[in-house]
């Protein structure tokens, strides 16, 4: 695979780029980032939105769809994330590889040239975004942020981590609350893009088939035109302990509870404990032979799914499940034993190596999507030096036996939250 | 050793991959993609949740079985008398996943290092049954979760409703899982029996797509397979009534958005729709309702729907079609109005040339994209043959498409008087 080359744009802004012929398509995206914080958030959320429906050359909805479809399906796409106590607002556009049209279009440069001009040259109306537009992102956004409640599984993980970070940044939700969404005005928001555009701090990534240099060039252009002058700190911090546990639970009409067990890990990148702290997370929950899948759900059939999830950024861990009403307890314990056993080192030889080399075999495939690249890359955001997914495969691959230990030895049980389902069928 | 593959190649997409019947029986896709860190290999049967009723072709006996049988099946699979194959897999670093649909099941892993290996442990599990009364009712209690885990779930809800609604009686309405009254029925023979009928090798594909040697993959073929004899098999459904069931369903869940899925059932006769007329129906689909076309403005302006949950899809399958739009709305109803008044437009003035025009482009480039993952191919080359087509040949009718033949699918397609609405409001 080909390597990765990094450069700056101007101050605050990075440019990445992998140039890699395997992939019929390209991908493009520029990311955002800035503190999450009450005030701002909801404002920045629907940036990417408005932004990513029109521009000044094409002010129209239909017809700048129409011309990604001519594009051979191009697509500008939005998101909001939270990366650790960052919030990341991303705007991309995504097509096939030049030498796979069908008339000899250049698709990477129409496609540069079109997400330059919808994030820097927006279609205001009286120096603001326009109104139908602002009413429909906005009834657009609340709508999504309510149809997190129709899947109880993401909607009780967001549950537990708002819970368990409610005195961080990172407990804000990456779009606010609904009626912050609802507050918003036009006027904020020229000024809050203004903000993005100044002073966010911004990664740039162009990825697969396609010659990065006049890519570069467009945004380098754009950016000079900005002539910024300074960029926001993006601080994250980590709780290392908990002190107590903090329990909530929640009835709902619904067949199947959930439980979710969030703990502080006391490690958190850059430490050089993460590879570590991410062996013990599948070895305990994240995969088919870890200690969760096997004893909680194979052996007990205790649960549906049962499994950890560490994010490395705030050095958190979750462990969900779904689970009869009556069994939550038991469920509760049993998780809590495995952990026991695997701080007791009650764990062989070939359950380490399986972890081991699950990992590596995520961490290779990631290489083999863009979008798997870009999260990868994204997610080093926080680190001095960037590890490529190979690196990270060999940091893991090298983590001894009593490494997993200690791991294990450093998770406290901060957040129980639980769904509790009638158990009755609709 | 490998003259039983041959070599089939495609100028457009510049991409080539082997196929060949393996003396076993076993139908072989080997799809080498040079450099690629990960291969992903598919092991299917075409066996989904619709087969619950059959005829070996030389028997008289007809077998009729319990509802969710052959997902049953495919969680039995992975264990055998000296544990299970996750534990295999777990010495090559391989991720090995299932799944049952309708029509098929299939067996897959997804590995960067010891390909050969996994590959091995693949062909071996799934050659290899073992069912006890024991192993068959620990299972219950986890596909039971399972099951319940699905009632919560508005989307899958929102799909069956809608498949009752439309169909009467084929199977395609019944739960993929089952119910924990069918599953209760199930026992170590019956397993067996749906097991040698339809992992019959004759009755099942294997693909392997990644940076493989086919040489390699063509030996340890010769090594793992167990040559079967041929099996016919009759799939028997009764008839299905040329309307709906129901033009309208209803149920309340736990949800902050509601939900809909508009159907319009087609009428099939026994042959699958060709690879033409799938293509066709993606590209009216894309003119009719993607985010470039009328409609798709029209329901947004009227805050009707969300760019985040509005799509369609074209759900086929053997004995039964149907187009489905599908998505979030406040008001359903509207929404279903607004589909088919525009459907009603189209059929009485067609489409500008422009508009087919980039729809066909817009169909081809995603179909061009979805050729960057060894997962979606080895998924996608499953699949179509199961159904008698072919990658290539879709890529090329996509290319390939005219106007007229697309505006032609709507004399069987999007038929007003066989449509049904299925909506799951909030239950508060």
């Amino acid at each position: 695979m080909a390597g990765i080359e990094q450069r700056s744009v101007c101050n605050g802004v990075n440019f990445c780029s992998i140039r890699d012929e395997r992939f019929k398509t390209i991908r493009m995206s520029v990311h955002f980032l800035w503190p999450l914080t009450e005030k701002t958030v909801s404002a920045n959320s629907i940036l990417p939105f408005l932004l990513s429906r029109a521009s000044r050359k094409y002010p129209d909805f239909t017809k700048l769809n129409e011309h990604l479809a001519e594009l051979y399906g191009a697509v500008l796409d939005a998101d909001v994330q939270k990366l650790g106590d960052a919030q990341v607002l991303s705007v991309s556009a995504s097509g096939i590889a030049d030498h796979y049209s069908l008339h000899g279009e250049s698709i990477s440069a129409e496609l540069a040239k079109l997400l330059c001009s919808i994030i820097f040259d927006p279609p205001f109306e009286n120096g603001a975004f326009p109104i139908q537009s602002f009413e429909q992102e906005k009834r657009q956004l609340i709508e999504m942020l309510d149809s997190e409640f129709n899947d109880k599984r993401v909607y009780s993980k967001l549950k537990c981590e708002r819970l368990m970070c409610a005195k961080e940044p990172y407990g804000i939700g990456r779009c606010g609350t609904r009626q912050q969404l609802q507050n918003l005005t036009r006027e904020g928001l020229t000024q809050a893009w203004t903000n993005l555009i100044h002073r966010a701090r911004v990664e740039i990534m162009v990825l697969g088939d396609c010659d990065p240099e006049p890519i570069y060039h467009d945004f380098y252009a754009a950016f000079q035109n900005l002539a910024r002058t300074d960029s926001v700190n993006c601080p994250n911090t980590t709780i290392p302990k908990a002190s107590e546990v903090n329990r909530v639970s929640e009835k709902m009409d619904v067949v199947q509870s959930k439980l979710v067990m969030g703990f502080r890990t006391d490690c958190a990148e850059p430490d050089s404990g993460v590879p570590a702290m991410k062996l013990f997370s599948a070895l305990y929950g994240g995969t088919p032979n870890s200690k969760l899948f096997l004893n909680v759900r194979e052996k007990l059939s205790l649960c549906y799914y049962c499994s950890s999830m560490y994010n490395p950024i705030k050095g958190l861990m979750l462990v969900q499940s779904g689970v009869e009403t009556k069994n939550i307890s038991h469920a509760e314990q049993e998780i809590l034993r495995q952990l026991e056993e695997v701080r007791n080192g009650n764990f062989d030889g070939s359950e380490l190596s399986a972890a081991k080399l699950s990992l590596c075999n995520s961490y290779r495939t990631l290489s083999d999507s863009l979008d798997g690249l870009e999260a990868w890359y994204l997610s080093q955001a926080f680190r001095p030096n960037v590890k490529s997914p190979e690196n990270e495969a060999e940091l893991v691959q090298a983590v001894a036996r009593e490494e997993v230990m200690n791991a294990a030895r450093k998770i406290t049980l901060d957040t129980v939250y639980c769904l509790e389902g009638s158990g009755v069928e609709a | 050793m490998t003259d039983w593959l041959k070599k089939i190649e495609n100028e457009r997409t510049g991409d080539c991959y082997f196929i060949g019947k393996h003396p076993s029986g076993l139908e072989v896709f080997l799809y080498p993609k040079e450099k690629n860190n990960s291969t992903y290999a598919v092991f299917g049967t075409k066996y989904g949740s619709i087969d619950n009723c059959f005829k070996i072709q030389k028997e008289s006996t007809v077998h009729h079985v319990p509802a969710g049988i052959a997902h049953y099946l495919e969680h039995k699979l992975f264990e055998s008398k000296d544990g299970d194959a996750f534990e295999q897999f777990a010495k090559t670093g391989a991720s090995a996943n299932a799944y049952t649909s309708f029509d098929m099941t299939c067996f897959l892993f997804s590995c960067t290092e010891n390909v050969y290996e996994s590959l091995k442990i693949l062909l071996d599990f799934v050659q290899t049954p073992y069912f006890t009364e024991q192993t068959v009712q620990k299972e219950q209690g986890i596909i039971g979760q399972e099951i319940k885990m699905y009632e919560d779930d508005p989307q899958w809800r929102v799909l069956f409703n809608l498949l009752d609604a439309l169909y009467l009686k084929h199977p395609v309405r019944i739960d993929i899982a089952g119910t924990v009254q069918s599953i209760a029925q199930i026992t170590p023979e019956l397993l067996y029996q749906c097991y040698h009928t339809f992992y019959n090798l004759h009755n099942m594909v294997l693909c392997v797509a990644g940076d493989i040697q086919p040489e390699r993959v063509a030996g340890i073929c010769d090594q793992m397979l167990k040559p079967s004899q041929p099996i016919q098999i009759d799939r028997i459904f009764e008839e299905e009534p040329a309307h709906i069931a129901k033009a309208r369903v209803e149920q309340k869940l736990s949800v902050g958005v509601p939900l809909f899925e508009l159907g319009f059932k087609e009428i099939v006769n026994g042959r699958r729709p060709s690879t033409k007329q799938v293509a066709e129906t993606e590209i009216l689909l894309e003119a009719l309702s993607s985010s470039a076309s009328p409609l798709y403005r029209r329901l947004l302006d009227a805050d009707l729907i969300n760019e985040a949950s509005f799509g369609n899809e074209y759900f086929e399958g053997p004995g039964y079609a149907s187009v489905i739009f599908s998505g979030e709305s406040k008001d359903p109803e509207r929404v279903a109005q607004e589909i088919k008044k525009e459907i009603a437009n189209v059929r009485s003035g067609g489409f500008d040339r422009q508009v087919f025009e980039r729809a066909k482009r817009s169909v081809y480039g995603k179909n061009i994209a979805s050729l960057n993952h060894v997962g979606s191919i080895a998924n996608s080359i499953v699949s179509l043959t199961f159904a008698g087509r072919e990658l290539f040949d879709y890529i090329d009718a996509i290319a390939e498409a005219d106007m007229d033949s697309v505006l032609a699918r709507l004399e069987t397609q999007l038929r007003p008087e066989l449509c049904s609405l299925s909506i799951v409001l909030p239950n508060r």
